[in-house]
């Protein structure tokens, strides 16, 4: 039998790997191209996130892996086997504990903290794809902080629909520079991404893109100055589970009626847990 | 003095290093009889003061259209300089813009000089709307307030009498001479000192042409800026300039006030062209 590498990859290719975030984090929310390999996985499901958790992963480190909020979806639990099987790491569902968090599409509702490094999976690291998609173009755009046709969507939607209709992906500037794409995160976590003190990395297995926001960077989605950042509103909601109030939500329509959850599983186990201690 | 232009060629094609100087009008042609590269436009040397309207006819591949686009960075230039006074370095003075690089050429144009083109589609993003085209120019100047942006937008789509209720219509809705008048509005809106018109009105009919004509003459005279006319209808030169420019195999081979150029032509070439009006 072939004996595999700690992590999967060999040392050259983590190190290219690490290079690219390296770069990424010396530049916030500039992107950077990488090799992306070939992984034992379907790019679009996550080679990307997978690559960086891959690259920058030691024996000390803790994995946690989540999908919308999720730590027992299939594609979060295929991700976090494989890990732990090609590193032999330890692997947690509670947030508090892992090092690293890899995540699709959900910033963890318990606060990260300075030891912790949350992994996104990005489908479209580009932000200026929606208005131009000519990459070379969009670099020259980047560059030169030419980023008027983003705010003409904005512009439109708020004359057509009094509100940008991004339900998710909402652009952010990050550092007072670049505007990036904060992979497909709901409007709600957002505000998470600004003075956080975790360090962030996003990967784009497929479009072959790194980026990074570096602990406590300071991120603002684009809005109108004389306008204000809305977010999904949970006003008087709580979890049907376990009664959390004031987190993200999933919707579930049962027999008519609007039913909410905790995205965040982790968090909405840990309520539940405390709520049972209290009791007894 | 608002523009001033200095040798200025353009040579399409591998140079052969003696192009410029074996072609122009007094060699009878554009096409460089060594290489075979064309030279587009040949050591042209113009002035624009504040205000003045300036037309360049010719015949089609005179070199026009080219001239406005080395004005407007669409194409790099060969050889010579262009001063725009609103375009300046550190000591004050105006630079060439020959030299500029790519954000000065989109500060440029978003604050200091615009562009009509003959066809609506190279002036305006059909991926927009009418009043998104028109946002696109005012947020480019660096304006952020969603009220003052969408004032401006109703602004100047009724100043080029546009109706406001389809501001957010997309471009392709409108008709030929409305798109024209969207791409006036989204010119206007970076509040240029210098206007360049491609064949503002070929294309479309003879009573819109006169109202588009008439509209941008009233603009110019209330906004006061000057303008570069390109036309090869000469009843669009009379009516719009002041001063007029007869290119021919990327030269200039006669200019002067529009009224002595079309009434007394001394080139024959311009005698032809006057004569030759249907």
């Amino acid at each position: 039998m072939v004996e595999i590498s700690f992590a999967f990859f060999d040392e050259d290719a983590k190190k290219e790997i690490r290079r690219a975030i390296l770069k990424g984090i010396a530049l916030p929310g500039y992107i950077v191209p990488f090799a992306s390999r070939e992984m034992p996985l379907a790019r679009g499901w996550g080679t990307g996130g997978l690559q960086i958790s891959l690259s920058i992963i030691t024996e000390a480190d803790t994995i946690k892996v989540i999908d919308q909020g999720c730590d027992a979806s299939v594609n979060a639990v295929n991700i976090r086997e494989f890990i732990v099987a090609t590193t032999d790491v330890r692997a947690t569902s509670t947030t508090g504990e892992a090092s690293i968090i890899q995540t699709r599409h959900r910033v963890p509702e318990t606060a990260l903290t300075e030891e912790q490094v949350l992994v996104f999976q990005v489908p479209t690291p580009d932000v200026l794809t929606v208005v131009e998609p000519d990459t070379d173009k969009q670099k020259k755009m980047h560059a030169h902080l030419e980023y008027s046709k983003l705010w003409v969507l904005l512009y439109e939607d708020t004359a057509s629909f009094g509100d940008s209709r991004i339900a998710s992906r909402y652009p952010v500037e990050v550092n007072d520079h670049f505007i990036m794409d904060p992979s497909p995160i709901p409007r709600y976590d957002i505000p998470r991404l600004n003075d956080n003190p975790a360090l962030m990395l996003f990967g784009a297995g497929r479009e072959k893109r790194i980026y990074a926001i570096p602990p406590y960077t300071k991120v603002k989605p684009i809005v109108f100055d004389d306008r204000s950042f809305q977010m999904e509103d949970f006003t008087g909601k709580s979890c049907m589970r376990c009664g959390a109030e004031n987190v993200f939500f999933d919707t579930l329509k049962k027999d008519g009626e609007v039913q909410y959850y905790c995205s965040d599983s982790d968090f909405c186990d840990q309520t539940l847990e405390s709520r049972k201690s209290h009791a007894s | 003095m608002l523009l001033e232009i200095e040798n200025l060629s353009k040579v399409y094609g591998k140079s052969c290093g003696q192009c410029i100087a074996l072609t122009g009008d007094d060699m009878g042609t554009a096409i460089c009889p060594v290489c075979g590269a064309v030279v587009a436009v040949n050591r042209i040397n113009l002035r624009v003061e504040d205000n003045e309207v300036l037309g360049i006819v010719g015949e089609s591949g005179s070199g026009k259209s080219t001239l406005l686009q080395l004005i407007y960075r669409d194409t790099k230039t060969t050889e010579g300089k262009m001063f725009f006074r609103e375009m300046q370095g550190e000591d004050g003075e105006p630079v060439d813009i020959a030299g500029l690089n790519m954000m000065e050429t989109v500060l440029m144009r978003n604050t200091m000089m615009a562009m009509i083109y003959q066809n609506p589609r190279l002036g305006l993003n059909f991926l927009f709307s009418g009043g998104g085209n028109i946002a696109e120019k005012v947020i480019a100047a660096g304006q952020r307030n969603y009220e003052d942006i969408r004032k401006s937008a109703c602004y100047f789509f009724e100043k080029t009498d546009l109706p406001v209720s389809r501001i957010d219509q997309s471009p392709e809705t409108f008709s030929g001479g409305q798109q024209q008048r969207i791409q006036i509005a989204k010119a206007l809106a970076a509040s240029p000192r210098l206007l360049l018109l491609d064949e503002p009105t070929t294309g479309l009919d003879v009573s819109v042409q006169a109202q588009i004509l008439d509209m941008i003459r009233v603009l110019q005279k209330e906004l006061s800026f000057s303008m570069i006319v390109v036309s090869h209808d000469l009843g669009v030169i009379r009516h719009l300039t002041d001063i007029t420019v007869v290119m021919r195999n990327g030269s200039i081979v006669e200019q002067g006030l529009t009224d002595q150029v079309l009434e007394d032509p001394q080139h024959v070439y311009t005698q032809l062209l006057v004569s030759s009006v249907l």
